[in-house]
């Protein structure tokens, strides 16, 4: 058993073993969890996919006269600015007015780690406090007060596999589905991704110190639909299930990491590069990581069925999926990834090295995540009818 | 024998010619039409021929001569490599497998597989594919 201080110790004098989570897999099979457990002290993982529940708080500063922001507009997408005088929330996904889903709040934030000017305009209704009632200006990353990432749900452990039945093509926020089943698509990193590989967040919790879009992020709560409730397969959840919300400084980042996403007919999403490492306190925390694509269910759902509860028509191994084909209904399926499985080998390979280096140091959990969660429904409800 | 795509256009005063067939049967070509059209422009055909060289060379003058616009295009769409984040979105959407997840999880991309079908260019979500007529 090793402590998180005698971990940190080992990074800081630059003894620390760190391996990915894919180069353990053959140590704890070749030696055993045990012996994997003396010999290693961290284990990085990583993924870079879709990432639509993210988004930056940023704050403006004053102008002369002071506004108090109403509405405001970056580069004609609206950001949302009813919190205080010149803090605003730009989401990814957020549109540019009359643009037809080519330009969103991604595409701001990778012009701002650009370095690209960015257009502003907004407007208020005046008060004795707050003058000004238009302002339109020009800005760069470096000249906001403050820019971080904060979001909601991110690094999802596992997802659904997405197929169409239809006889015609489908766009989705799972890509294009071909006609009569001819595609398959994913959205994981399997046996990389963070969530998998402590499956139950015994190491991974509010505080914990991760990177994110090329710099040092923290995870600061619960991921929304933050799930505990899916079955198990080899101790890892068979569906979407536990999830991060996160937080890290924009100004550190890099468009490496970040990159927006026009996902066609559905709208814009931001792929966000995120890392987590697993201090390997024990002989229990190197049996999960060792978990391979192989022992990775995800269920294949018709994204045909516009309901929220998809039947499942089977289970697949990451392994299967990453094959470039999978069987469904005695036909062969070609399947693609949304995530990109070789950043999430370049994220855990960075944060490996940076570990090694001594310049990441792993922390303790402030708090634990949630043991027990699952997900409510939203239903169409009267006010009395909520009461009963 | 050797394959090259061309882009032919042809003028409206032209769109009624067997310039086609001619150039199939008195150059012996194999022709490979991936994509047409008309519209009040006049009509486009991309297109891939596969022959001797001098046998290609002979068509393309052929078509030059009865007044086509020839253009070799050997690539339809193309990749850029900085916005390519190496997902594989396109890998299972191209139906000639143009699209290649190679070991190291690299999407390569294969121009001479390519039958500009376009399939892959909305499929792209980081907007590395570009058409490139």
């Amino acid at each position: 058993m090793k402590s998180y201080e005698e971990i940190n110790r080992r990074i800081e004098a630059g003894e620390a073993v760190v391996m990915t989570a894919e180069e353990i897999i053959d140590l704890v099979e070749s030696r055993g969890a045990k012996e994997a457990a003396e010999e290693v002290d961290v284990v990085t993982t990583g993924t870079f996919g879709a990432m639509c529940s993210s988004g930056a708080f940023l704050n403006f500063g004053h102008s002369e006269p002071p506004i108090r922001m109403n509405k405001v507009w970056l580069n004609g997408v609206p950001a949302y600015t009813g919190i205080a005088a010149v803090d605003a929330y730009l989401g990814v996904t957020e549109l540019k007015e009359e643009d037809n889903m080519h330009y969103g709040g991604a595409h701001v934030i990778e012009d701002l780690l650009s370095g690209e000017v960015i257009q502003m305009k907004a407007t208020s209704y005046g008060t004795d406090c707050y003058p000004r009632k238009e302002i339109e200006t020009s800005f760069t990353l470096d000249m906001l007060n403050q820019a971080y990432l904060f979001n909601p749900r991110n690094s999802l452990q596992n997802y659904a596999v997405a197929t169409n039945s239809t006889d015609h093509i489908l766009f989705t926020y799972m890509g294009k589905l071909l006609p009569n089943y001819g595609n398959a698509t994913f959205s994981s990193a399997g046996q990389l991704s963070p969530l998998m590989n402590d499956p139950s967040c015994r190491t991974i919790g509010i505080g914990t110190r991760i990177f994110l879009g090329g710099a040092e992020g923290y995870v600061s709560w619960e991921g929304t639909q933050f799930s505990t409730s899916a079955p198990l397969n080899n101790g890892v959840p068979t569906r979407p299930s536990r999830s991060l919300a996160v937080v890290g400084d924009l100004k550190k980042m890099s468009t490496d990491y970040l990159r927006a996403l026009t996902i066609h007919g559905y709208g814009i999403s931001m792929a966000v590069g995120l890392g987590v490492p697993i201090p390997i306190l024990d002989e229990e925390m190197a049996k999960a990581v060792a978990v391979r694509d192989e022992d990775i269910l995800a269920p294949v759902l018709d994204y045909s069925v516009q309901s929220r509860d998809k039947k499942v028509l089977r289970d697949v191994s990451y392994a299967e999926l990453r094959s470039g084909s999978i069987e469904l209904f005695g036909k062969e399926v070609r399947t693609s990834s949304l995530s990109s499985y070789y950043m999430a080998r370049q994220i855990a390979q960075e944060l490996k090295s940076r570990i090694e280096k001594g310049e990441f140091m792993i922390s303790r959990p402030v708090q634990p995540l949630p043991e027990d969660r699952s997900n409510k429904p939203l239903d169409i409800r009267s006010k009395e009818g909520v009461r009963v | 024998m050797t394959r090259r795509k061309f882009l032919l256009n042809f003028s409206p005063s032209i769109v009624n010619q067997a310039i086609i067939f001619r150039l199939v049967k008195d150059h012996d070509l194999m022709l490979n039409i991936l994509r047409a059209g008309i519209d009040e422009r006049g009509g486009y055909t991309l297109v891939e021929i596969e022959g001797k060289p001098s046998q290609i060379k002979g068509g393309v003058s052929y078509l030059e001569d009865s007044g086509v616009e020839v253009k070799e295009l050997n690539e339809y769409v193309s990749k850029d490599e900085e916005r390519c984040t190496n997902c594989g979105a396109c890998v299972s959407i191209c139906p000639a497998e143009a699209f290649i997840m190679t070991e190291s999880f690299k999407v390569e991309f294969d121009p001479d597989k390519c039958i500009a079908c376009g399939l892959c260019l909305d499929v792209c979500s980081p907007g590395a594919m570009k058409l490139q007529i």
